[in-house]
């Protein structure tokens, strides 16, 4: 990789490719740094040997650069896309780069992986801890070398100066750069200067995971470690009242455990408690768990029936409810009493499970000085002071490291399972692995809200609504926080809508919350998936109801340019939702689909456009009617996310976005009876299946300079409404209710 | 109680109840962790292995059918489908990556017994395999491209 090498110093001839083929393997990285010329004419006897000036980034001697990530990795490409932007502004070589997934701890500020938002939130400080570094290497050559600093520029793992053609390697720079103060304000550079950033790198991951060499919360595994297997009351809060065939000898058994139940009503994260079944092995496990014959207490959820529920959000949205504080424009009442075109509609969506590939797993080790916790966790962070608590320790004698990740869609940001593990390591004095199975993973989930959702409106002769009222119900995931909380929050109202986008003189949103008697949590896209798919059917509603073209009717909606006031909180300073950016994705999947070409008799496009997590999503679906169930044979896709990293893993998130909507649109529906989750695998909790994949083509809005917003979740809330809207284009028949069964 | 396999070509006697499912004779005793638990019940495809050369559900053999059967599992695939890894890393097929053992595990079986299956052949062959990422285009993309290349250049 490089040619002439003068012989100014005994460094120099020390290329990063050549040192490393010297030095590594046979004494490892320390060789270099510590006992160079360089150190000696520095006067320096002990230098540090690893250059680490902040927490996201080290460099060893030999100049692998190690670089930290915060964040969880459960398929979004976290790990990835945050070393991109590290290794971008540090100028390091990518092939010498290696990732080092970090614990559980403040000092790196927010660690929830959750909110589509680990690029929105360090992009900028990211940058600046590889711009820092870069800086300080070029000084320490500098330095060396005796030049002014802006004589010497990084680039690809090593500093040059240009004039004299002297070079030496970020690992040779590494223990002089540890020296130097560690400077504020190192500029970035600038867009045109990127090498990482913005471009398609392929998944640190990837090698690991396509030969089975990647390690997932099951797959870890401490010396002498126990598996269990935890069998939980089928209502939430119930306990154990007896166990009536409590097995003694059986071969590989080591405990049985019976947990307390958890609360009824504001659960929060506790473990739902039941009885731990300890063994050697996790068949032994699972076997014995099975054949338990457990009688539970009785809690107020055992009479919780889903279907009740649904007729009481139904109810709750055919009459006036809470409303939205500043929603309210204009006269909504007097343009209904004054008569027009009217219409009105009620959408139903039903729970639904997370059902991760990978099921809830961790492994604990506790002792009475310390407690060491690995598993898939989306914040390893929150839950470490929750583990301590359990484990009866403080947090500093707490380490908690996530594994990868087996999908995690939200259930994996509630560390319950975490905790089981450590209660039933505190018991065995053990280590032990608490292995949920796929039936205690659909069976005990934070479920996504089942919601009513009701739309009236009076509409012009193009389709406009002169007036339009808005009501939603769901029963809100604080109630899982507060025994007492009933109403849906303010955040819940701002995934798509209190803040819709479109023009409308008269004007009113109100909603109704319900407690249910189950869990209820954030699913990937959370409450955007109900509030995206009845505001986007309506809205083709009113479309088809004058006979205009629903992209025609939609754009017409939206002002030319501006940004949306919304009610309550306003948007953050350069996230405000923006008309012209929302108006440009829906122009441009109108292109990409070819929406203007007609289709054959009976397959129909259909359109939804939403913003969510800060991005812009539009998404036209082509389908039809195939043996009397719904068929998508064509997806496009979209997507304005602001500035991007990596590319080809925002194609893929769309891809997989659109695979994950429709099979909450054509599959997706968890029902409970007398407090219990009907379904238990996936033959009656269906999952889409690559049959019933449609093609799909992405389109990324090149918007670099703009502030970098969501990716992993503002995908999916288009898909369900797109594809209604498409039946309906094809046969002529709404779908107001998901799943779209036929 | 002692079960003689063949896994990955290596013989080894494993001392565990009949009823135990080769998944986790292979997770818990043999530390062959790629292959994963997904479901129990054969539905979603993640614990795939190829049992005499057929991709077959790990969760759902009992150890006690396996002797004289050759079991191969995601550690050694790609000693004999190299192209099918590369065009799996190259074409960032993975998202999660959990179900990915499994997945390559039944489109290595596709490819021994049909070296250059049509869309439709992947899709049938793929159906028992559950992504729930939803990496469905990409794992099309890449059986296509690793069909290809053995095809021209004889891995695989």
């Amino acid at each position: 990789m490089m040619d002439t090498i003068t012989n100014f110093s005994p460094l120099s001839s020390l290329s990063p490719e050549c040192s490393r083929r010297r030095f590594l393997g046979v004494s490892g990285v320390l060789v270099l740094g510590a006992s160079l010329p360089v150190q000696r004419a520095l006067g320096q006897t002990a230098a540090p040997t690893t250059f680490a000036p902040n927490l996201w980034l080290a460099i060893d001697g030999d100049g692998t650069v190690r670089a930290t990530v915060h964040r969880s990795e459960m398929g979004q490409g976290i790990r990835t896309a945050l070393t991109q932007v590290i290794a971008d502004e540090l100028d390091a070589d990518w092939s010498r780069v290696e990732v080092v997934q970090a614990q559980g701890d403040v000092k790196y500020g927010d660690q929830n992986t959750d909110g589509s938002r680990s690029i929105t939130q360090n992009y900028d400080r990211l940058r600046a801890a590889g711009a820092t570094a870069r800086l300080m290497l070029r000084q320490a050559a500098a330095k060396h070398w005796g030049v002014a600093v802006d004589t010497v520029r990084a680039g690809n793992h090593e500093v040059v100066h240009a004039a004299s053609g002297r070079r030496l390697g970020y690992g040779e720079l590494a223990s002089q750069a540890a020296m130097l103060p560690v400077p504020e304000n190192a500029s970035l550079k600038k867009e045109t200067e990127h090498r990482y950033i913005g471009k398609p790198v392929t998944h640190v991951d990837a090698g690991d995971i396509a030969r089975g060499k990647g390690t997932f919360g099951a797959d870890f595994s401490l010396p002498n470690m126990a598996t269990a297997v935890v069998v939980r009351c089928p209502w939430l809060g119930g306990g154990v009242k007896s166990i009536a065939n409590k097995p003694t000898d059986e071969p590989g058994l080591v405990a049985i455990e019976t947990l307390d139940a958890a609360p009824s009503a504001g659960p929060v994260f506790a473990p739902l408690g039941g009885v731990g079944v300890v063994a050697e092995d996790t068949w032994t496990a699972m076997r014995v768990a099975q054949g338990l014959n457990i009688e539970w207490t009785g809690s107020p959820n055992q009479t919780f029936d889903s279907n009740e529920l649904r007729h009481a959000l139904r109810d709750a949205v055919a009459k006036p409810g809470t409303p939205v504080p500043g929603s309210e424009k204009g006269d909504v009442d007097a343009v209904f009493a004054a008569g027009g075109t009217e219409l009105s509609a009620t959408y139903e969506t039903p729970f639904l499970s997370h059902a991760p590939m990978e099921p809830p797993v961790a492994v604990a080790d506790v002792t009475e000085e310390r407690c060491v916790v690995h598993a898939p966790l989306q914040d390893p962070q929150s839950a470490r002071p929750m583990i301590a608590a359990q484990a009866g320790l403080t947090p500093d004698k707490v380490e908690v490291t996530p594994t990868l990740l087996g999908g995690a869609f939200g259930r994996k940001s509630k560390p319950d399972f975490a905790l089981e593990a450590v209660e039933l390591s505190k018991r065995v004095k053990r280590p032990v692995r608490v292995q949920w199975l796929r039936e205690d993973d659909i069976r005990h989930d934070y479920l996504h809200a089942s919601s009513a959702q009701h739309h009236r409106a009076v509409i012009d002769d193009e389709g406009k609504p002169t007036a339009w009222l808005q009501r939603s119900a769901f029963p809100s995931i604080t109630t899982v926080f507060a025994a007492q909380a009933v109403q849906p929050a303010p955040w819940e109202l701002e995934m798509g809508f209190s803040n819709l986008p479109y023009t409308v003189a008269n004007q009113r949103m109100e909603s109704a919350g319900i407690r249910p008697g189950a869990r209820v949590g954030w699913l990937r896209s959370v409450c955007n998936i109900f509030h995206a798919f009845s505001a986007n059917v309506f809205a083709d509603e009113m479309a088809s109801a004058v006979g205009r073209d629903p992209i025609e009717h939609r754009l017409s909606l939206i002002p030319a340019s501006g940004k949306l006031k919304q009610p309550g909180q306003p948007a953050p300073p350069g996230h405000e939702l923006d008309f012209a950016r929302l108006r440009h994705v829906i122009e441009r999947v109108r292109k990409l689909s070819d929406w203007d070409s007609p289709r054959p008799e009976g397959v129909g496009l259909g359109f939804a456009v939403h913003h969510s997590f800060r991005s812009y999503v539009a998404t036209v679906l082509e389908a039809s009617m195939a043996n009397g169930r719904p068929r998508v044979s064509n997806a496009y896709v979209v997507l304005d996310c602001g500035t991007y990293v990596n590319p080809d893993t925002c194609v893929a998130q769309m891809e997989g976005a659109v695979v994950f909507g429709l099979s909450l649109s054509l599959y997706g529906d968890i029902a409970l009876k007398e407090g219990a989750v009907v379904q238990s695998n996936f033959h009656d909790y269906p999952m889409l299946r690559i049959a019933e994949a449609p093609a799909t083509k992405v389109e990324l809005v090149p918007a670099q300079g703009r502030l970098p917003a969501g990716v992993g979740e503002p995908g999916v809330p288009p898909v369900a409404p797109a594809l209604s809207n498409a039946l309906f284009a094809a046969t002529g028949t709404r779908h107001r209710t998901l799943p779209m069964r036929a | 109680m002692g079960h003689k396999l063949n896994v990955n070509g290596d013989a080894v006697d494993i001392d565990v109840s009949g009823d135990t499912p080769l998944l986790w004779v292979l997770r818990d005793h043999l530390g062959l962790t790629g292959t994963k638990y997904g479901c129990g019940g054969g539905y979603c495809g993640a614990c795939t292995v190829h049992v005499d050369g057929a991709a077959t559900r790990s969760c759902q053999l009992p150890v006690s059918t396996l002797p004289g059967k050759a079991i191969r599992t995601i550690e050694t695939l790609e000693d004999r489908h190299p192209a099918l890894v590369k065009t799996w890393i190259d074409n960032n097929v993975a998202q999660c990556g959990y179900c990915q053992s499994g997945q390559l595990m039944s489109a290595s079986a596709l490819l021994d017994g049909n070296p250059k299956p049509t869309d439709a052949d992947i899709d049938a062959a793929m159906t028992g395999n559950i992504c729930r990422c939803g990496t469905y285009v990409r794992i099309r993309a890449a059986i296509r491209q690793a069909a290809g290349q053995t095809a021209a250049g004889g891995a695989g």
